[in-house]
């Protein structure tokens, strides 16, 4: 810079107009209170593996509590239990993330290409059914297979299945890899399709056309053309998409705790449970780790090709669609029968589950409204009333809400100002650095993100109080990891506010409050509006983030839920999850409404 | 009223230096244009004027008060500097009606209620949008949310007025009709105005005086029509005019101090420049042709007509060196015929070949080309 070359005191003076505007001030605070919140919990938990616990005397005698050893990482990687705890959960991870993606990217590939660009009929009401399952809770879907495929040898009522059937299914179809595979790729299909399906908008039609006039043939084209063009998106979206499946907590548990089939995001929350949490933070830390790598790959893949495929010139963009001719019904039936059998399929599953008296028989003379309206009978599922007359339910329910506003809320806002001074300080390195740490949750798996925050805050840490089992540590989290979406969606809407619209206030002698209040609040308010909805349905789903952290006093609907499918009573489990799944979808719909949903979006574009 | 003084500014981004130890004083009252090609930092010198960039050294008074000065460490911030500017875009404020936008200074300014009514009501009428104060930006045309843009800088009364090409979005027919009304606003409040354009139309048919601008420096501070006649270097005069002067570049015949060739033409300048190589300047209008063979001048052939209207433009050859000049619209030369040039001697300027700075002659006789 050319500061070098400044005198002495027009350094010093600049120096001094820098400690007093607002703005730094902000940037400094936010950069503090950041690093704070995402950088120091993971060199928290790192230190935590390799320091000896209190715990930790009734495993080993070589333990003196607070000193540093290599024991836990030891144990994890070369001890006796290595195998079960760390490389067979390693090798089920990987497997069933990657035949979950392979699936995932096929239905999201085909589906995107015949929305995009085929004249199938119905695609607007077929689009919002696609993107369903990925808007549902994911443990929905594990607990709506449950229902079909239980197996009695586990223990509980026969499924569906079985009772159509008469005999029961094979245990691997049940519980593991299978059934685990399978409804990872449907609720992860929906993402895979969004991320195709933007690219597939992209694409100019002429270039096709090009290919059309030199004599090529439909295949031949959509072979040499459309696929090599979306071909980059398409490998991000498939690492994307495992390192959101690695991440996934509720829906291996649920399917795969029953036979002992672990990936390393249940063995996290299995060892936890054990008390043994110096394991549980290595495997964290191997979840990150993997997720590292995944995000680096996606980098530098998509980095170094989508540029070369910079397909939007803005003149003569053209899209057309490309006609199915006799394969337009049977395209469009497959179709609708697929986003009935994942989209709404499972909900009327659990619809149907949760009035059943007794589980696993099906006969109109078992139906009951007990698991809803009913008040606490000591026969019935230990005495559980029904889910609306339940108070813990009643209370997790006001938690949920509670937590989803004010985590959307203070998200949004924070993320609107770093989105802020990220755009408008771009040559300040301080800046970037602020944009980069806020983008860092993203990077984490949210159950290891959990793990981090158990160990952050146990403690009380000088003026900061031990957090463990209040409301606010819930509130903190979720705000975090909402802030890479949130910070996003801000940079979005800061670009588009021009800066002589905010020099023209700065002119008429505004400061700063007020011109961030009344031009780019009002301004940025649609976007940000809409991010909060986003934000407000994604707290109100999440369930491995929050997890760890949650206490009897700050029960929400998820973890209440989740909490009763581990008991296994599966049709209060069904009921609640069925709330969340209603709620979500009515925030989905007014996000539609708002008209900057991502449907919306996505027809803007095809449009 | 305010007279503005700029001292030794400096301003550079990065490795790049934007204003180059830049001095001007600009007259209470004055209409002052900035003038030069994109990247010539007029709109920085603007910017730091404003106070919306913070120069590197220098210093800069507006009226009474030290607005900037890198010696004593002073920064007032834009919104105390009592000025008002309009942007290139507008930057009408998108979610507030033509009357918010306007009153946003006044609020600023916490002007009480009925006063800040009256005023608006009074600025609104004078910029003919009193029928439209319930719009938003969006829903007027462009010229409209240039008006308003033009009621929030007049609002407010100050008495500076900042213009960053505040006409380059409008139409060329819309564009005249404001050059005039911009005009009359600023002869009514008599604020000090500095305008930036890269249209010299519009620096020379507004300004008292001109500044142009190349590469962070300034070339000539003039009066328009000085500008025109009398460009002080060859920058200026290839830059200013349309269609642009004609530069030729000559060398002295030997033994002769008043006479110039370059083997295809000469030229007598009457008096001595005092150097070896020159560039002469000549308008396209100070051109005479003749198809007269027994006129002065030298034998040219005529390469290209050009009709525009008014007037008709006639590209000319001989040899290298090519000629452009300017007559009425009722010529009757062809492509192809020869014809006698002279140039009009009072207004042919002379450069020095090697600085690009004008040579003065010591009187201003008048003499027979050659």
């Amino acid at each position: 810079m050319s500061d070098i070359s400044v005198p002495a005191h027009g350094l010093r003076s600049r120096l001094h107009r820098s400690a007093t505007d607002p703005v730094n001030i902000l940037m400094l605070l936010l950069l503090a209170v950041l690093a704070y919140l995402v950088l120091w919990p993971f060199i928290q938990l790192t230190i935590e593996t390799l320091t000896w616990s209190q715990g930790d005397r009734r495993l080993s005698r070589d333990a003196v509590p607070g000193e540093f050893t290599w024991f836990h990482w030891l144990q994890a990687t070369t001890g006796p239990l290595s195998t079960k705890v760390l490389y067979g959960p390693l090798i089920n991870t990987m497997i069933t993330g990657i035949v979950s993606t392979i699936l995932a990217l096929l239905a999201g590939g085909v589906l995107a290409w015949c929305v995009v660009r085929s004249d199938m009929p119905g695609k607007r009401w077929l689009q919002p059914i696609l993107t369903l399952p990925y808007i549902l809770p994911s443990f929905a879907i594990a607990l709506a297979w449950e229902t079909v495929f239980r197996s009695p040898k586990v223990g509980g009522q026969p499924g569906l299945f079985e009772a159509l059937l008469g005999t029961a299914p094979p245990e691997w179809l049940s519980y593991g890899a299978v059934p685990i595979s399978i409804t990872l790729a449907i609720h992860y299909f929906p993402f895979a399709y969004l991320l195709v399906a933007g690219a597939l908008a992209t694409i100019d039609s002429q270039m096709e056309e090009g290919a059309l006039i030199s004599g090529a043939g439909r295949l031949m084209i959509l072979r040499r053309i459309t696929f090599p063009v979306v071909a980059p998106a398409f490998a991000a979206a498939f690492i994307l998409t495992f390192g959101k499946t690695i991440g996934q907590f509720a829906l291996p548990f649920l399917l795969g705790a029953p036979t002992q089939y672990h990936t390393v995001a249940t063995m996290v929350y299995a060892n936890l449970a054990l008390g043994l949490d110096s394991m549980a933070f290595v495997l964290a830390i191997v979840l990150i780790a993997m997720s590292l790598v995944a995000i680096w790959f996606s980098n530098r893949f998509v980095g170094k090709k989508s540029r070369r495929f910079e397909t939007i010139s803005g003149k003569g963009f053209r899209s057309r669609t490309i006609a199915l001719g006799a394969w337009r019904w049977p395209v469009f039936t497959a179709v609708a029968m697929f986003s009935f059998t994942v989209g709404i399929l499972p909900l009327i599953l659990l619809g149907v589950q949760s009035v059943m008296l007794i589980d696993g028989f099906y006969g109109l003379e078992n139906l009951t409204s007990h698991f809803w309206f009913g008040t606490s009978n000591p026969e019935i599922a230990f005495g559980e009333p029904g889910v609306l007359h339940n108070d813990i339910i009643l209370g997790a329910t006001w938690n949920t809400l509670k937590l989803a506003f004010i985590s959307a809320v203070i998200a949004s806002v924070v993320g609107l100002v770093i989105a802020y001074i990220s755009v408008r300080r771009a040559d300040n390195p301080l800046a970037r650095a602020l944009d980069q740490i806020s983008f860092i949750p993203f990077l984490f798996p949210t159950i290891a993100f959990g793990a981090m925050y158990l160990t952050l805050f146990a403690e009380p840490v000088g003026p900061i109080p031990a957090l463990y089992g209040t409301f606010t540590l819930l509130v903190l989290i979720s705000v975090v990891s909402r802030l890479p979406y949130s910070v996003k969606t801000g940079v979005t809407a800061v670009t588009q506010i021009g800066k002589e619209l905010e020099e023209a206030a700065e002119l008429a002698g505004a400061g700063w409050g007020m011109r961030f209040r009344r031009i780019i609040m009002p301004l940025a308010s649609s976007g940000v509006l809409s991010g909060m909805m986003v934000s407000f349905v994604g707290v109100m789903r999440e369930l491995s983030l929050i997890i760890l952290l949650i206490t009897p006093s700050t029960r929400v609907l998820m973890t209440v839920g989740f909490g009763y499918a581990e008991e296994g009573l599966s049709q209060l489990s069904n009921a609640l999850v069925l709330i969340v799944a209603v709620l979500t979808i009515i925030g989905e719909l007014i996000l539609m409404w708002i008209g900057k949903g991502k449907m919306a979006r996505l027809r803007d574009k095809q449009s | 009223m305010a007279k503005i003084t700029v001292r030794n500014l400096t301003k550079r981004y990065g490795s790049a230096t934007a204003l180059n130890n830049v001095s001007l004083e600009i007259e209470s009252g004055e209409f002052l244009v900035l003038l030069g090609p994109s990247g010539c930092g007029k709109t920085t010198l603007l910017r730091c004027l404003a106070g919306l960039e913070t120069p590197d050294e220098g210093e800069i008074i507006i009226g009474d008060h030290v607005v900037f000065s890198s010696k004593n460490n002073t920064m007032v911030p834009p919104g105390k500097r009592n000025l008002g500017m309009v942007f290139q875009s507008y930057a009408l404020w998108p979610h507030m009606s033509v009357r918010d936008n306007v009153k946003f200074g006044l609020d600023v300014l916490k002007t009480p209620k009925g006063v800040a009514d009256e005023r608006l009501d009074q600025v609104l009428d004078d910029v003919g949008l009193a029928h439209l104060d319930g719009r938003y930006p969006s829903e007027l045309s462009g010229g409209q949310q240039q008006r308003v843009a033009l009621a929030r800088l007049l609002a407010t009364q100050p008495p500076v007025f900042l213009m960053d090409e505040p006409l380059s979005n409008l139409d060329a027919r819309l564009r005249m009709d404001m050059r005039v009304e911009l005009k009359r606003f600023q002869s009514d409040t008599g604020a000090t105005t500095v305008y930036v354009t890269h249209d010299q139309t519009e620096a020379m048919t507004m300004s008292t005086r001109v500044v142009v601008m190349k590469d962070g420096e300034i070339q000539q501070i003039s009066p328009p029509d000085q500008l025109y006649r009398q460009p002080e270097n060859t920058f200026v005069a290839d830059f200013i005019g349309m269609p642009r002067i004609n530069l030729v570049e000559l060398n002295a015949e030997d033994g002769r101090a008043t006479s110039f060739s370059n083997g295809d033409i000469r030229v007598e300048t009457g008096w001595a420049p005092g150097v070896q190589k020159v560039i002469i300047g000549a308008r396209p209008e100070d051109i005479t042709l003749s198809t007269d063979s027994g006129a002065p001048g030298e034998d040219y052939q005529i390469s290209a007509v050009l009709p525009n209207g008014p007037e008709t433009i006639i590209q000319l050859t001989k040899g290298q060196t090519v000629m452009i000049a300017r007559v009425g619209h009722d010529t009757e030369f062809a492509t192809g015929q020869t014809v006698k040039l002279s140039f009009k001697r009072q207004s042919l300027n002379i450069y020095n070949a090697k600085t690009g700075a004008l040579v003065t002659p010591p009187d201003m006789g008048v003499a027979k080309a050659g």
